[in-house]
């Protein structure tokens, strides 16, 4: 409980560190955000009056607090080039990319665990090493470029679904999901094939220990050993890294939502930082911050549950 | 018998193979890669263009040739920026400790859990975009990951013999940080500055793919790849150029960078 209470005060301080750095970013840049949304022509007065009217007049400290403070209750500012509030703007488009990623890390996992298994089960097999090679070169392959041929391959050639014609969750909800699945596999691709050969390594090096050789001679079966045993503590490196794939993908959602024309956050992060839209994109990066903050957290809370050795050194 | 390090002689040949083009590349392309020709347009590849033609009648080949230059240029000058300064932030937290020690590596656990990509785009919307802002913006995202490595190195040696027997003989802390450590972390540091070259390609790759990244004239796999992906289904093998392209050149880097880790 004393551990888990230190994990959550760790994450609020990361989180309030991260919040600042970004802040801080984006305030020392040269140009003025009053200047840019009025124009050049703007008389000295009315600049005046809307530098007075955002705030940009008050010390930094206090700006970051007001930020940082309206930011939790849901007001995250206005963007300049949209004229509307930021959370207006990219509340209801939250919902894509956590579906996203949610699909994304659902089917790596799944992937993960099934082709480690057979891999390690059957080391030195002839699937084993096609599966080897295989993995090799999904590693190399970037999320993007996968994306677009699977679009060439499932989408022109076997038409399975059709590039571009996305479904929103409000109209149809089975239509929108399964439209992610194929930029989501896009996504989970290279980081399943990194995760399987860890799990296969992690099992083949856990199946010369000598707790395993203890648990075969109180005549266990094979697969009894395997998932009761060897399984439990293979997984501990696999967990670590599905978390820090799950950072990765939610980037990787941002460059995938373009190759399959979602219109999620990606798109909205793009164009602010195009615009120089300071709002949407402080807004976006500290929102995902937090999504990548939090997950981290709880893949702490879960090591600890798998592994009770690590329960007591928090 | 020993058994033949396959990861290494792929590795060097895929490797060797992508740097020659381009070295060649940076010398001589088959065409002009700028030239059009509106009579080539979406030319299917043929013996004059063995990787067929663009949308505007570009040679594939050359243009493949130049953007694989512009992206390892952008590579390396990201793995050395990045490396660089995680050198020294690494040496002198780990080296020294103390409270600058506990601050720096704060902040690099605040930034490590971000994806460097995100990092990037941050300092992208601040910078602007362009081949040098990319170098700037990926190589300051990727210092939090090699000052991470470089610190727990510096810890493990600071305390081993030959160290010691340095300070006994009255080397500066300079000397020993940079003279006498350093050298020995190589090994490790190596493989993470292909892993890091990967990343980099990568995150190049899809920041042009963006239209954030490197900005035309310039060429690049990334924006090749997404001016290809509207011709998808009338020119297939324009987008399969520079994809294959990324993936070679990620490839061989991965390869050799695990034959190394084997090695240890």
């Amino acid at each position: 409980m004393k551990a888990i209470l230190k994990k959550l005060i760790t994450m609020i301080i990361t989180l309030f560190i991260v919040s600042f750095l970004v802040f801080l970013a984006f305030s020392v840049i040269p140009g003025d955000p009053a200047l840019s949304k009025l124009g050049t022509q703007a008389t000295p007065e009315a600049l005046e009056a809307l530098r007075e009217e955002m705030g940009l007049n008050e010390p930094f400290f206090t700006r970051y607090f007001t930020w940082i403070g309206s930011f939790f209750t849901g007001d995250m500012g206005t963007s300049y080039s949209y004229g509307i509030p930021v959370s207006e703007l990219i509340m209801d488009k939250l919902p894509i990319t956590l579906v996203l990623t949610g699909i994304a890390l659902v089917i790596m996992m799944v992937f993960t665990v099934l082709l480690g298994i057979y891999a390690a089960r059957h080391e030195g097999g002839i699937i084993d090493r096609i599966l080897m090679v295989v993995n090799q070169i999904i590693m190399a392959v970037p999320a993007f470029f996968a994306g677009i041929i699977i679009c060439f391959v499932f989408g022109l050639i076997l038409k399975w679904f059709t590039p571009g014609a996305f479904v929103s969750y409000e109209k149809d909800f089975g239509g929108f999901v399964a439209y992610l699945i194929a930029p989501a596999v896009a996504i989970a691709l290279p980081k399943c094939a990194m995760a399987s050969k860890l799990l296969r390594s992690s099992l083949i090096e856990q199946g010369n220990m000598d707790y395993i050789r203890t648990a075969y001679s109180r005549g266990n079966t094979t697969k009894g050993v395997l998932y009761r045993h060897a399984l439990r503590n293979a997984m501990i490196p696999v967990v670590t890294f599905w978390a820090m794939a799950y950072t990765d993908m939610i980037a990787g959602s941002v460059v995938i939502e373009q190759v399959f024309g979602i219109p999620g956050i990606g798109r909205i992060l793009l164009t602010g930082i195009s615009n120089r839209d300071y709002p949407v994109v402080m807004a976006i990066i500290c929102l995902l911050a937090l999504f990548i903050i939090v997950a981290n957290t709880l893949v702490d809370l879960i090591y600890k549950w798998i592994d009770p050795r690590m329960r007591d050194n928090g | 018998m020993k058994k033949k390090n396959w990861n290494l002689i792929l590795g060097t040949v895929i490797t060797s193979i992508m740097l020659l083009l381009i070295v060649v590349g940076f010398f001589f392309t088959p065409y002009d890669s700028q030239q059009m020709n509106i009579d080539l347009k979406l030319a299917s590849p043929s013996l004059a263009h063995p990787l067929g033609c663009d949308h505007f009648g570009r040679d594939i080949l050359s243009r493949v040739m130049e953007g694989a230059g512009t992206t390892f240029f952008v590579a390396i000058g990201t793995v050395l920026l990045g490396c660089v300064i995680g050198i020294i932030m690494g040496a002198v937290t780990g080296y020294f400790g103390g409270i600058l020690d506990e601050i720096l590596m704060r902040l690099n656990d605040a930034l490590f859990a971000f994806p460097s990509i995100l990092l990037a785009l941050v300092f992208i919307s601040l910078f602007g975009s362009g081949k040098y802002n990319v170098i700037l913006a990926l190589g300051i995202a990727f210092v939090p990951s090699f000052a991470r490595i470089v610190r727990s190195e510096f810890l493990r040696c600071k305390s081993l013999d030959y160290v010691r027997a340095a300070r006994l003989a009255g080397a500066s802390h300079l000397r020993i940080m940079f003279v006498h450590i350093l050298p020995n972390i190589l090994p490790v540091l190596l493989s993470s500055l292909m892993i890091g070259f990967n990343n980099a390609v990568l995150a190049e790759a899809s920041m042009s793919y963006l239209g954030i990244g490197v900005q035309p004239p310039d060429s690049s796999l990334g924006m090749m790849l997404s001016e290809a992906q509207t011709y998808l289904f009338r020119a297939p093998w324009y987008v399969l150029a520079p994809g294959v392209a990324i993936v070679l050149l990620i490839l061989g880097f991965a390869l050799l960078a695990e034959s190394i880790n084997k090695k240890k």
